[in-house]
């Protein structure tokens, strides 16, 4: 653990107060670390990842003897340690070995632990280098599309979507400037094999750790950025088209660990909702507001609710005695003074409700 | 009249926006992401890669567009914002959600009391300098006193009397006691913020009220072993002889809170006592019209509106 520090000025409180949970997080810092062996491939795909991640990345550029999935070793508690020396949640371990080569560890942290884990194999690569075409300006949030049923039905690849997202999007904008969504993260699975769509998805990885998976079955998945171009279609919304930027990377999936699930509760907590914010229609659907095709914000003004007790069916002796009653008494409860005309016997009942 | 030509003409002219799918794309714009969960063609999958990977990359990204462009959108110099809506994916935090900040004494008694918090300016007006000058710090109003070259003294001063002295002891302990309830405020925070000392003050002091809660006030209770005697609190009493500087000092804090603003408003009566709430009476008479509106009516003679009169007349009778 980090001793405590006790703030001597006002600039390093404030360092230390952009450091405390905040309600609406900031984008997460990824830290990029290179393990005892990481071969020119993985140099490459880690430096260009590290390119589209910039300015949120702090790069190691030390090999460090880090084994995040062998639990004998001290490679969490390093973690843990990083994490908060450069308050960062997010690591990128690239290592290769004989048993696994090129593979790429994303690990995302909590409160300062380790929440879950995902090793993946790099199987082909191409980098940004070897596209001649224009490229993202750093900073900018890409836009990301994620394209086979997997993402919806295998917790492997949800935790995989989850992590992407979170690895480059994750972060809660109010607004953005539309001309300035650049570039695309288009991850996409190989087609799906017959035995993982009739096979039961096991809902609960954690209690099966100890029986292997069968990594075989489980489709590639590829990623490739695009640069967007925007042409004119003669509408409010532009056609797009897409050119290639790279990196590209054609990923298998290895090793995981899912999130520890009373961890993974306290992670979920959503901040309750402002009034303020209620008020302005966040966090709930607008009611009777909508967006028209032609971008016009259109309304639909309330008319009062129908009072279907009114309605008029079909007269029958049967019903009209009971209602009449229960008009009258209605009436001389509200508003004494249709009373005044009335029985004597209610004019009784007024005299007593007097004394 | 035929506008076939025109159609055709414009449809070569521009692509389509719209895309078609199967099961139709699910658009997270909080998060600027879409997803695709048609299956996989294998068909062109297997015949070239990169060409279906981009086909299915730019189908994605033409509904996401269309879905943020359609969003309401401030004009700003860079181009529009679009104003996001929520992410509708619910990603893990990175940090714990921050803990409520615990209330100071005044922001506790300002809550009860329902004052409203103001902002105050940093910086004051100087009618001599006629420029706005800091509050406080580089050229503060509060050291004004005790920087300024000449300063009135008092008539009946010390011949010692320093008016910068005295200025600044007073700012001096304006800050004191600032610390002071700055660290009175820490603390309250700290043994507040222990849920357990509370639970357990609480539970000893029911058990000592249950204790004295017998017809004997539990003196001839069974006494259970290891029991310990309840003790009350010990009573403490001024020596009977103290310095005439200190008996003269509580007597007069003894007067000044009798004579105290907040003893004086309790104790005065209203000033209008009267049986009838002429106030409330004028609400009533005029239906809440105000007393304006009773005059005018009573001077222009009867209105129409003689029955609530009337009523008004039975309630008060009753």
């Amino acid at each position: 653990m980090l001793r405590t520090i006790k703030p001597k000025n006002a600039r390093s409180k404030r360092a230390l107060d952009a450091r405390l949970p905040k309600e609406v997080e900031d984008q997460r810092t990824a830290i990029f670390v290179k393990g005892t062996h990481t071969g020119e491939t993985l140099n490459a795909v880690m430096r260009d990842l590290m390119a589209l991640k910039r300015p949120n990345a702090i790069s190691f550029s030390k090999k460090n003897t880090i084994h995040p999935f062998d639990a004998s070793t001290t490679s969490v508690s390093s973690l843990e340690f990083w994490a908060a020396k450069n308050d960062a949640s997010l690591f990128l371990i690239g290592q290769t070995s004989k048993k696994r080569p090129n593979s790429l560890t994303f690990v995302r942290m909590f409160d300062g632990r380790v929440l879950d884990m995902i090793e993946v194999g790099v199987e082909s690569w191409a980098g940004m280098d070897s596209f001649k075409t224009r490229k993202s300006t750093p900073g900018h949030k890409p836009l990301m599309h994620f394209a086979s049923e997997l993402f919806d039905t295998h917790p492997r690849y949800i935790q995989l979507k989850s992590m992407l997202m979170d690895f480059f999007n994750g972060e809660v904008v109010d607004s953005i400037c539309l001309p300035g969504l650049e570039h695309v993260i288009s991850i996409t699975c190989a087609p799906t094999p017959a035995s993982l769509i009739n096979a039961p998805v096991n809902m609960y990885p954690n209690q099966q750790r100890s029986a292997p998976e069968d990594l075989s079955s489980l489709p590639k998945v590829h990623i490739r950025t695009y640069t967007t171009r925007l042409l004119n279609s003669g509408t409010r919304i532009p056609r797009v088209e897409l050119t290639p930027m790279g990196p590209n990377l054609d990923l298998t999936l290895r090793r995981h660990q899912a999130a520890d699930p009373e961890l993974l509760k306290q992670a979920m907590k959503r901040p309750k909702l402002k009034k303020t914010d209620i008020e302005k229609g966040l966090g709930k659907k607008r009611k009777n507001l909508e967006v028209d095709e032609m971008g016009d914000l259109r309304g639909r003004v309330h008319v009062g609710k129908q009072d279907l007790g009114r309605l008029q069916t079909r007269k029958m002796k049967g019903l009209k005695g009971e209602d009449l009653d229960a008009e009258e008494d209605g009436d001389m409860d509200v508003d004494g003074k249709a009373d005044e005309d009335d029985t004597p016997q209610d004019g009784g009942r007024r005299k007593r409700r007097k004394e | 009249m035929d506008v076939s030509n025109i159609l055709a003409s414009h449809a070569a002219k521009y692509q389509s926006v719209t895309v078609q799918k199967e099961t139709p794309l699910e658009v997270d714009a909080g998060f600027l992401t879409v997803t695709d969960l048609n299956p996989i063609d294998e068909e062109s999958y297997n015949e070239n890669l990169e060409e279906h990977l981009q086909s299915l990359a730019r189908d994605g990204v033409q509904t996401l567009f269309s879905s943020l462009f359609t969003l309401y959108a401030r004009p700003s110099p860079d181009g529009p914002l679009a104003q996001l809506p929520l992410p509708t994916t619910q990603l893990p935090r990175a940090k714990p959600l921050p803990k409520p900040k615990p209330p100071t004494k005044w922001e506790a008694f300002a809550a009860a009391k329902g004052i409203q918090h103001k902002v105050r300016d940093k910086k004051v007006w100087d009618e001599e300098k006629q420029e706005w000058i800091n509050r406080w710090g580089r050229e503060g109003k509060n050291r004004q006193v005790e920087e300024q070259w000449i300063t009135e003294v008092p008539l009946n001063a010390d011949a010692d009397y320093d008016p910068r002295k005295v200025a600044r002891d007073a700012r001096k302990e304006r800050i004191a006691k600032n610390e002071k309830k700055h660290t009175q405020n820490v603390s309250r925070a700290n043994t507040a913020a222990n849920p357990r000392d509370a639970r357990k003050k609480d539970i000893e002091k029911t058990l000592a009220t249950t204790r004295i809660s017998t017809a004997s006030m539990g003196k001839f209770d069974k006494k259970l072993e290891g029991e310990k005697k309840i003790r009350g609190v010990k009573r403490k009493f001024d020596p009977a002889e103290s310095s005439v500087a200190n008996e003269a000092q509580a007597s007069l804090a003894l007067l000044s809170r009798i004579d105290s603003d907040a003893r004086k408003t309790r104790r005065e009566p209203q000033p209008e006592e009267s049986v009838l709430n002429t106030r409330k009476a004028v609400r009533f008479a005029s239906k809440g019209r105000g007393g304006l509106a009773l005059g005018r009516e009573a001077a222009g003679g009867r209105s129409s509106r003689g029955g609530s009169r009337g009523r008004g007349g039975g309630k008060g009778r009753r």
